[in-house]
């Protein structure tokens, strides 16, 4: 991936989204830039959590028009694990748990999958293993994480860490933060950010998707989109999110 | 000789007696045999026992009675039994033919009796010390009827394990009658792990099993039912005086199967416990049978029975027939049971897949993790892989054509 600045690693061509029979996204378009930061803000019932599920391939989602293209190609009918394997990751807002899984059981399959896909050798147990516990560390999270069921009795901060985890590990292309600053402490938040943050590379895209600005202290943005009623009204830098804070989302208009 | 076994519906134990070839002078235990299965009668759809499992198709055809002729066994490191003849036994063990002379003469299941019947003789397993002991059962013969019945011994304060498993060659239409009766002595602990993989359409099975926990004594009987075809295990347990049952089934059945188990836990003993848990993922046409009784005798007082019985269907033509039942007549007890049957949750199956892991591995790594607690309690970790693999080898029978 080139760091060309008119190169676009993602695009999202007027897309039209229903969840039931509920139209959601009412063309959105919107362009990630690799190795950019973008944020999408936005009031409640906006559309933020459906463009992260229209990204991945949500089952909750039919796309009913537009398309979105993912490093040259059009994305839109391929399975959710085929997308992943291609390197878009998505941070849940709400984790699910899965009980008897192993954590570690669970993302040595998911790391040895994509190796595979990319026709690397798989990771023996010790090999991932020790892949693993540098990141740990790092998110300061407890090694008895990794030998429980996955996000089974994790508290809101460590199913967070759960998933910046399985990011660093799988070491997506473009990554999808949703809400991911919900429900996180100052501490948890911040080692929630030094893992994004280590991510950066110049190459990897991300989009944040947040309500607050709180997260944009930690995780640096270079455009902010404000989305609204399923469309992207506003794109501009960083400088917007001190205009939301002070007058709200209804000043913005398209 | 071939036999119809429903061709013995209706008959009088002396018709019967006729029609099996039984003309001689009969010991007592037959004697009792045949009294009690004319009592009870061949089983149809409308037996109790038999009302979720499709006894009447598989009783209604005609088969070679494949008579057992013993030979003498090779020294090897497991009991094989094939087509009902003991053909290896690891050196210094105990197992041999005999008569049965302690049948149970208040067995639900006539075919239990029948069994016996039509065995010339029962393999007799004399587990001394703390023995582990794998016993294969293996068929080769194609559109046979091959009963043979298994009593088991164990000794006094000791704990003994045997691993179960089935072989089987090319062989189709067979029907195998075959079952224990199992004798757990005063102050003893005997485990059976018993795995049986089955592909479509090569026999069927009706075991009919007796065991007899004496006081102070441990059963723990764990059974792992894979894959296609039909089979009902039935199973009569009487707890003594302190004595205990935990019995653990897990079905995965793909295809047309139709299997399951039928049980009777008799507590008769005071401070007797059992804990009874099936576990059931069904996929296919499937059918899944958990049809259990526990039953708390006056002179139970003091006991706990625990029961429960959970299902997945992973499609929309898999059916759990699930029943489990109290019949309880003191006060003086703790009991629960219940049953519960759902799908994978599909929030599950996307969380999975949105890491790269594809559709058909996502729903193993969640059926596996509902069948694990099962699995897991087989402690020896040998066995527990063993099973694990025959369990993924079912999984991907059921899922060849899945594409994702």
């Amino acid at each position: 991936m080139s760091n060309n600045k008119n190169e676009k690693v993602l695009e999202i061509k007027d897309v039209h989204a229903k969840i039931g029979n509920k139209e959601i996204l009412k063309g959105l378009s919107l362009d990630l830039e690799p190795g950019k930061v973008h944020a999408i803000m936005g009031p409640n019932g906006a559309g933020k959590s459906t463009l992260s599920k229209t990204i991945v391939g949500h089952y909750d989602v039919e796309m009913s028009g537009g398309d979105i293209i993912y490093k040259g190609k059009s994305i839109k009918d391929w399975e959710p694990e085929e997308r992943a394997l291609e390197g878009i990751f998505l941070s849940f807002q709400h984790p699910v748990e899965i009980p008897g899984v192993n954590n570690a059981y669970f993302l040595r399959t998911a790391v040895n999958a994509k190796r595979k896909h990319e026709g690397k050798e798989e990771l023996n147990a010790a090999e991932f293993l020790r892949e693993m516990k540098k990141y740990l560390e790092l998110l300061g999270m407890k090694s008895d994480m990794i030998s429980r069921s996955l996000n089974e009795g994790f508290s809101g901060g460590e199913k967070k860490r759960n998933e910046i985890l399985q990011m660093m590990m799988l070491e997506p292309d473009v990554i999808i933060l949703d809400e991911i600053d919900s429900g996180l402490d100052i501490d948890a938040l911040r080692a929630v950010s030094e893992g994004i943050n280590r991510m950066k590379d110049g190459k990897r895209s991300f989009l944040v998707i947040t309500h607050y600005s709180r997260i944009l202290d930690y995780i640096e943005p270079d455009y902010i989109h404000v989305l609204k009623d399923g469309k992207v009204i506003k794109t501009a830098g960083p400088e917007l999110v001190a205009q939301l804070e002070e007058h709200g989302y209804d000043a913005i208009e398209e | 000789m071939t036999l119809t076994i429903n061709n013995l519906k209706k008959k009088s134990k002396d018709e019967i007696a006729q029609m099996l070839g039984l003309t001689d002078d009969l010991p007592p235990s037959k004697e009792a045999a045949l009294e009690r299965l004319a009592e009870l009668g061949i089983p149809t759809k409308k037996s109790e026992e038999y009302r979720y499992f499709d006894v009447e198709s598989l009783l209604d055809k005609s088969y070679e009675v494949h008579l057992h002729v013993p030979k003498e066994p090779k020294i090897g490191e497991k009991i094989v039994i094939e087509n009902g003849v003991i053909i290896e036994v690891p050196k210094g063990m105990r197992v041999y033919y005999d008569q049965c002379d302690a049948l149970d003469l208040t067995h639900y299941d006539p075919i239990y009796y029948l069994s016996h019947l039509l065995a010339p003789h029962v393999i007799k397993i004399d587990l001394d010390g703390d023995a582990e002991v794998e016993l294969v059962h293996r068929y080769t013969h194609s559109g046979a009827l091959l009963p043979y019945r298994i009593v088991l011994f164990n000794q006094e304060n000791r704990h003994a394990t045997v691993y179960e498993t089935f072989e089987t060659e090319e062989i189709s239409e067979s029907l195998i009658l075959y079952g224990y009766d199992m004798h757990i002595a005063k102050d003893s602990t005997l485990r059976l792990i018993k795995t049986q993989s089955m592909d479509e359409n090569r026999y069927a099975m009706i075991s009919s099993n007796r065991i007899k926990v004496n006081d102070h004594a441990n059963a723990i009987i764990k059974t792992f039912d894979l894959g296609g075809d039909h089979a009902l295990q039935l199973l009569k347990v009487d707890l003594g005086t302190y004595s205990h049952i935990d019995a653990g089934h897990l079905l995965y059945l793909n295809h047309q199967a139709k299997r399951g188990t039928v049980s009777k836990i008799n507590h008769i003993g005071e401070h007797s416990t059992s804990q009874q848990e099936a576990k059931n993922i069904l996929d296919g046409n499937a059918r899944g049978i958990f049809d259990a009784l526990i039953k708390v005798e006056h002179s139970a007082k003091w006991t706990k029975a625990h029961q429960n019985s959970k299902a997945i269907l992973l499609h929309e033509d898999a059916y759990m027939a699930a029943k489990p039942q109290l019949e309880i007549y003191i006060d003086e007890l703790e009991a629960s049971h219940g049953a519960t049957t759902g799908q994978l949750d599909r929030k599950q199956i996307f969380y999975l897949q949105s890491r790269g892991i594809s559709y058909v591995e996502a729903r193993k790594m969640l059926v596996i993790a509902f069948a694990n607690t099962l699995i897991e309690t087989v402690k020896d970790t040998r066995h527990q892989e063993r099973i694990q693999k025959a369990f993924e080898k079912a999984f991907y029978a059921g899922h060849k054509e899945l594409k994702r």
